[in-house]
């Protein structure tokens, strides 16, 4: 999957995560740019990418992720 | 030996300053400092320091076995299982089975024995420390430690091995071998120590003075308002006390190189409860949340549950319910972590029902209301969270609940005067919980570069008055408490 594809997947997810249709994540988006993403909403997140991807995150990655960009790296590195 | 007796300031502190600094290696300067961390806990724990470097040497020899098997599919987890059952086994028996066998005492009727044991120095603070430690070798997070007497200088580093804040190996892996301490560094240090002692010293104990007389009155001697006021005072002095302690370890880390993360970000000025504990004390929130909460809900069985939810509920409500199981775990071990009884179970359990409920709709309600209102929602419940917490038997809580409330029968002549001639004290303190002191610094120096730089030249002998203040306090006054020493 090209990583334009993973960012479309990853912006629909988003939106139904914050339940909110004007999100759009790039490269740099972090968790400061996205009203309500707190550390309840970011395991909500992993969760609902795990599934979407049908891939599995280390712990490791989910607490040291530092923007979209690098979410994008690992599910492409996974895919 | 708290940082805050003339025994530490005027001694322990300076000859370990002198030691480290006449060192001129860094392997020197370490061994300087595991030993005066040695000396420093023995002075409080002689025999229970023995339990200290016996937890990091199982600790250290479980991390280095899951590093040389990283490849096994079972050792590492075997490993991590053992070295959880042992560190939170001490735990248990030192801290909870007095609280345990009472318990069951009370549930039963039976009669066993209550073991009366004391409760070592700082163990909940270390205990989570070495855990963190050993779980990031799990998570092959860092690079493992291979000399012991590094480890232990991780573990008991006199700074923040008492009360925090839970300082993560990862943070100062580097700094261990690397660390540079400037000119800079060390004047910082020392400015963030003053800082700390001032607000232990002066604030905490002139706010708990006037806390002690409401907080320990009989419930009918106490009006609504007195009530109230006996509540933000305690609650003041929690935060200038542990927050206090706080500024002194980093202060006292920066002195001697390391950067410790921040415990407190002005936990009153928040907005929700949420936003609360994100301020105050950082370091055990993102403990519980990288090493309780996140593992629980990536499980299988939380997924497992989660999927069940979304299958009967609907994907929204159905996705919630794991989540709020979650909480209430993570907020229960919050409360026990706290103390060995059940005002700090029902503490914890109370603060996981704010956060579920604002979680749930109570959160965008809130959001919607004029900024005052928010803050008046949190600090009602924060304080009242403070009363909970002070009170260890449930039935003068309630009491003291009533009065809060209003149904008290009381008349308090005392409060007005108390109020009157504590006035300017009581501002400066309020002011103190806010960043109304940094603000007003950057300001000016936006302002005028000449002004700040003769206010940074008037920090040393704002620093000489602080610790003349603060020792003349020490000398004179008995009422020197230390709320967090019970952990």
């Amino acid at each position: 999957m090209e990583r334009n594809e993973i960012f479309e997947k990853l912006n629909e997810i988003f939106q139904d995560v914050f339940d909110r249709e004007d999100i759009t994540v790039n490269e740099h988006t972090v968790a400061a740019d996205i009203n309500g993403w707190d550390s309840l909403m970011h395991i909500t997140l992993m969760q609902a990418v795990e599934d979407e991807f049908d891939i599995k995150f280390s712990m490791k990655q989910i607490v040291n992720l530092q923007n979209v960009g690098d979410m994008v790296t690992i599910i492409g590195g996974k895919l | 030996m708290v940082f805050s007796s003339l025994t530490f300031i005027y001694l322990f502190l300076p000859a370990n300053f002198i030691l480290y600094y006449m060192s001129k290696s860094r392997t020197w300067r370490n061994t300087v400092l595991v030993c005066c961390s040695m000396f420093f806990y023995a002075w409080g724990e002689p025999v229970w320091v023995l339990l200290l470097i016996f937890s990091a040497l199982i600790d250290y020899l479980m991390a280095l076995v899951i590093d040389r098997y990283r490849e096994h599919p079972t050792i590492p987890k075997l490993m991590v299982a053992l070295t959880l059952c042992a560190n939170l086994g001490f735990l248990i028996i030192f801290k909870y089975s007095g609280f345990l066998v009472e318990s069951v005492n009370s549930l039963t009727g039976l009669g066993l024995p209550v073991p009366q044991i004391a409760l070592p120095i700082g163990i909940s603070f270390y205990t989570f420390q070495i855990i963190s430690y050993v779980i990031d070798i799990y998570r092959d997070d860092v690079p493992v430690q291979r000399n012991f007497w590094k480890f232990l200088l991780y573990v008991s580093m006199f700074h923040q091995l008492v009360a925090g804040p839970i300082v993560r190996y990862a943070h100062i892996a580097h700094e261990i071998d690397h660390r540079q301490a400037s000119m800079e560094d060390i004047s910082h240090g020392i400015n963030r120590f003053m800082v700390g002692l001032s607000k232990k010293v002066i604030f905490a104990n002139g706010c708990g003075q006037m806390a002690t007389s409401y907080m320990a009155a009989a419930p009918q001697n106490l009006t609504a308002l007195s009530a109230w006021f006996g509540l933000a005072m305690y609650s003041m002095q929690f935060y200038f006390d542990f927050s206090g302690y706080s500024d002194m370890a980093i202060g006292m880390g920066r002195m001697f190189g390391f950067h410790y993360y921040e415990n407190f970000d002005y936990p009153f000025i928040s907005q929700s409860v949420s936003e609360y504990w994100r301020r105050w004390h950082i370091s055990l929130g993102t403990w519980f949340k990288d090493y309780l909460f996140y593992p629980l809900m990536m499980s299988g069985g939380f997924r497992k549950f989660g999927k069940w939810g979304k299958a009967r509920f609907g994907k929204k409500n159905g996705a919630l319910l794991p989540t709020v199981a979650a909480l209430c775990i993570v907020w229960l071990a919050t409360g026990l972590w706290h103390g060995a009884n059940w005002n700090f179970v029902i503490w914890g359990l109370y603060f996981g029902f704010w956060l579920i409920v604002e979680m749930l709709f109570l959160g965008k309600m809130i959001a919607k209301l004029p900024r005052f209102f928010r803050h008046v929602y949190l600090m009602v419940i924060v304080m009242v969270g403070f009363g909970i917490f002070n009170f260890s038997d449930m039935a003068s809580f309630g009491a003291f609940l009533g009065v809060l409330m209003g149904f008290g029968t009381g008349s308090d002549p005392t409060l007005a005067l108390t109020v009157s001639g504590n006035i300017y004290f009581i501002i400066i303190s309020v002011l103190f919980c806010t960043p109304a002191v940094p603000y007003l610094w950057k300001r000016i120096a936006e302002k005028s570069e000449r002004t700040a730089l003769v206010l940074e030249g008037l920090r040393v002998p704002a620093n000489l008055a602080i610790l003349l203040l603060c020792t003349a306090l020490l000398v004179g006054q008995s009422y020197n408490p230390f709320m967090y020493f019970r952990f």
